[in-house]
């Protein structure tokens, strides 16, 4: 559709749609104003202190954990589905008479003409990029941030190399490796949900921090073992008014992790399939 | 009564099979043998275990419930808020998913066989809009609702641009961007209920509702329903999205669109079913659900009749017998939803009998032009048998399952004194005749007047083994149902019941 196919009719009506939508929201939102119930936001509150000191990692990665795989999902297919219109995994019934599959090329970057103080200027700021991507996953069950946030950051950094370097970047990843990275990252996540479906029949039960055992109707038990394996290593001493208490995030730091390489293989991928199109030969900014 | 359980087994690995294989076959992206061995071991196993799992209720991640005392808990027995995210696999769920794995095994294998080379990403595809379909309808939590239809939206995109012809990529785009609407509409919907409620999990939303006063907030309760009410309609192709999803059907492969109906009735089920336990009680709701559904039902069917290609002939036929299983649930009786949920079931079977017959005529290279064709009855005999039978299902003609589904929606609207909704439903059911046997007539029946270009083409076709097989088996279900509902009914009763008589029950 185009815009001018919105004069006349079309228009009006889309207009008063859009008032009559603006309109209902608005007043929504302005009954709601003071008047929101907090609901079960009290309850999560109330056990902040045993996972993540970070709540907002543990709503996001622990509690609402599958809500979060599946929006991982939302990124990875994001990608899948970009570069297949560009060329990867174009199919073809085997039938005698189809249509003809549209072809897509790449961009015509010119990084000859790029400034030479840019080219010094940007690979302190990738390298600088790529280190601050590190701590924002590897902090995340205690500060602002995780996962997503780290591959933006990272994705960001390839894309500047890719624009200021072209094909001789610093940050050269093959686009098989970009594929990997994105399997590598959603399969992690998927996966760090087996360990507590084994033991408790809860997938994504967080086995490292292991709230739950203590309750007389919880079924199955988690080894210590494998308390170890996952709570141990990201162990935090928390200093309450109350007093020093221990809490591990357990398995969160693992799927901040994977999030961070589905998010990287994702955005790089989608960049550089529209940067250098597409086809099944290892080339463009691999070579 | 056996105490529910609440790490039902099944539940997470009917989701993270699909996705584990998905992840898979797009690394393998071109080695055919290994894409082909995995993805069919996965979808068997996913049937398998639709089949034989129990009932009950999964919360991810293992957190219990709240009391009201403040207490935790792990039971399900008794109402209790939930700080986990959850599912429920009870009989409806089963029948919708073993039927929609079971179509999973049949696209799987003809898409491993009649596709070229590098489908990895397209298997992918397939399996991940059958988790989108699985999520939907057993998530019993707002959010996750929201984000399985987004997931949902995003993979029909997909699975309709991979074929990489321009039209294809064409109504890919048009219904990513529109759908974009639907994910806004439940994201809105779903802000405004947490906003009241401040519960995303259904069960306890509703239970919140019909415990507290909301004061001055029916309104907001309004604009909620009626931002959900855009997302079903977005997500199941109702009016007025109807075109963009009937080019969608027509775009994708035929085998595709098998699964991408199942997709979209799965979907109109489940977010229906929660438009009606939320709001159900809401003065004008159903009624709002009813006119859609039945403008739906008429916009369909008319624009099916003035197809002459065979594949927007089915795509429309599609839209219209989702408006057909809608208007079964916006009745909101017994009687009508349990209508609405068997024809949802039937439907899933019966189109995909015709779209596995469009997919061959594709394979003969003859397309599907109803212009262009004509005596493919006598070159290929059991294809035209196996889409006049399904043409019979689905016009609703006995003993087919079609007919079972429709009498009852019939039946539910006069005991609702509609009898003009009963009316629009027959007129539906004999337009659906009319509208699939001209094109049977034309391609199948009709003496041949070849395409000038294929003249020459005399020899006899012959349906792949596999699909021969799939196809008998589709046929045998719809006539078995036909004969024998209570076989499909008794999933579906249970459900019913629960929506009309105690609707915070999953």
């Amino acid at each position: 559709m185009e815009i001018k196919e919105l004069r006349g009719i079309k228009g009006i009506v889309a207009a008063v749609a859009l008032l009559i939508i603006f309109f209902g929201v608005f007043s929504s939102f302005l009954q709601l104003e003071g008047n929101v119930a907090r609901g079960i936001s009290e309850e999560y509150n109330k056990l902040a202190y045993r996972i993540a000191p970070n709540n907002l990692a543990s709503w996001v990665y622990d509690y609402r954990g599958i809500d979060t795989l599946l929006e991982t999902g939302v990124i990875y297919v994001g990608a899948v589905v970009s570069v297949l219109v560009l060329g990867r995994g174009l199919v073809r019934l085997n039938v005698p008479e189809e249509e003809d599959i549209v072809k897509v090329s790449g961009m015509d970057l010119k990084t000859e003409t790029m400034p030479v103080l840019l080219k010094y200027f940007a690979l302190p700021v990738v390298i600088l990029l790529i280190a601050y991507g590190l701590l924002v996953v590897l902090e995340a069950p205690t500060s602002g941030g995780g996962g997503f946030q780290c591959g933006v950051i990272v994705s960001s950094a390839y894309l500047l190399s890719v624009i200021i370097y072209g094909k001789k970047s610093p940050l050269n990843m093959r686009k098989k490796a970009l594929v990997a990275f994105g399997t590598f990252g959603w399969g992690l996540y998927v996966l760090m949900g087996l360990p507590g479906y084994l033991v408790t029949g809860y997938w994504q039960y967080n086995v490292g921090a292991d709230l739950w055992s203590w309750v007389s109707t919880f079924p199955g038990a988690v080894p210590d073992a494998l308390k170890a394996v996952f709570g141990e290593p990201f162990m935090l001493a928390l200093q309450l008014k109350e007093g020093i208490s221990y809490a591990t995030s357990g398995i969160l730091p693992i799927i901040n992790i994977g999030e961070s390489f589905n998010v990287i293989g994702a955005i790089c991928l989608i960049f550089f399939a529209f940067i250098y199109g597409w086809s099944d030969s290892e080339e463009g900014a691999s070579e | 009564m056996n105490e529910p359980i609440t790490n039902l087994w099944s539940v997470p690995l009917l989701v993270m099979i699909p996705i584990l294989t998905a992840i898979v076959v797009n690394l393998l992206y071109n080695k055919a043998r290994a894409i082909r061995v995995i993805s069919i071991g996965a979808a068997i196993a996913v049937l398998a275990i639709s089949v034989v799992s129990p009932y009950g209720f999964h919360w991810f991640a293992g957190h219990p419930a709240v009391n009201a005392d403040g207490t935790y808990t792990f039971t399900a027995s008794v109402f209790s808020w939930k700080l986990s995210l959850e599912y429920y696999y009870g009989p409806l769920q089963q029948i919708l998913i073993a039927v929609t794995s079971l179509l999973l095994l049949f696209v799987v294998v003809i898409a491993t066989k009649s596709l070229s080379k590098n489908y990895g990403p397209y298997v992918a595809i397939v399996f991940l809009t059958y988790v989108s379909a699985a999520a939907v309808i057993m998530t019993n939590d707002f959010y996750n609702l929201w984000i399985a239809v987004e997931l949902g939206s995003l993979l029909v995109a997909g699975l309709v641009a991979s074929s990489g012809t321009g039209y294809a990529q064409k109504a890919a785009l048009k219904y990513t961007f529109f759908s974009a609407l639907a994910g806004s509409g439940l994201a809105i919907s779903l802000g405004l209920i947490l906003g009241i409620t401040g519960y995303a999990n259904i069960t306890d939303a509703i239970h919140f509702l019909m415990t507290n006063d909301l004061g001055g907030m029916h309104a907001v309760l309004y604009v909620a329903f009626a931002f959900l009410a855009l997302a079903w309609v977005y997500a199941g192709g109702l009016i007025p999205v109807h075109p963009l999803k009937s080019d969608v059907y027509r775009s994708a492969f035929p085998h595709a669109t098998v699964l991408l109906q199942a997709q979209s009735k799965l979907m109109l089920v489940a977010i229906g079913i929660v438009l009606l336990r939320m709001f159900g009680a809401l003065p004008f709701a159903r009624e709002v659900m009813l006119s859609i559904s039945v403008l739906t039902m008429i916009i369909g069917i008319v624009m099916a009749l003035i197809q002459t290609d065979f594949r927007w002939t089915l795509a429309y036929i599609i839209v219209s017998h989702s408006g057909l299983v809608t208007v079964g649930l916006s009745l909101g009786t017994y009687k009508g939803i349990v209508g609405g949920l068997f024809q949802a079931v039937n439907d899933i079977i019966y189109m995909s009998i015709l779209l596995l017959c469009c997919e061959m005529l594709l394979y003969f290279g003859k397309g599907t032009s109803i212009k262009f064709n004509g005596g493919i009855a006598k070159k290929s005999p059991w294809l035209a048998a196996f889409v006049i039978l399904g043409t019979f299902a689905a016009s609703g003609i006995p003993p087919f399952n079609g007919f079972q589904s429709e009498l009852i929606i019939i039946q539910a609207a006069l005991e609702q004194s509609l009898p003009e909704v009963a009316a629009v439903v027959l007129m539906v059911s004999i337009s659906t005749f009319i509208a699939l046997f001209r094109a049977v007539y034309s391609i199948f029946l009709k003496p041949g007047e070849d395409h000038p270009v294929r003249q020459s083409e005399a020899k006899r076709f012959e349906i792949p083994t596999t699909v021969f097989v799939f196809l008998s088996v589709l046929l045998a279900i719809s006539f078995v149902l036909g004969v024998y509902p209570q076989l499909a009914l008794g999933f579906l009763t249970e459900s019913a019941l629960k929506v009309v008589f105690v609707p915070w029950v999953p």
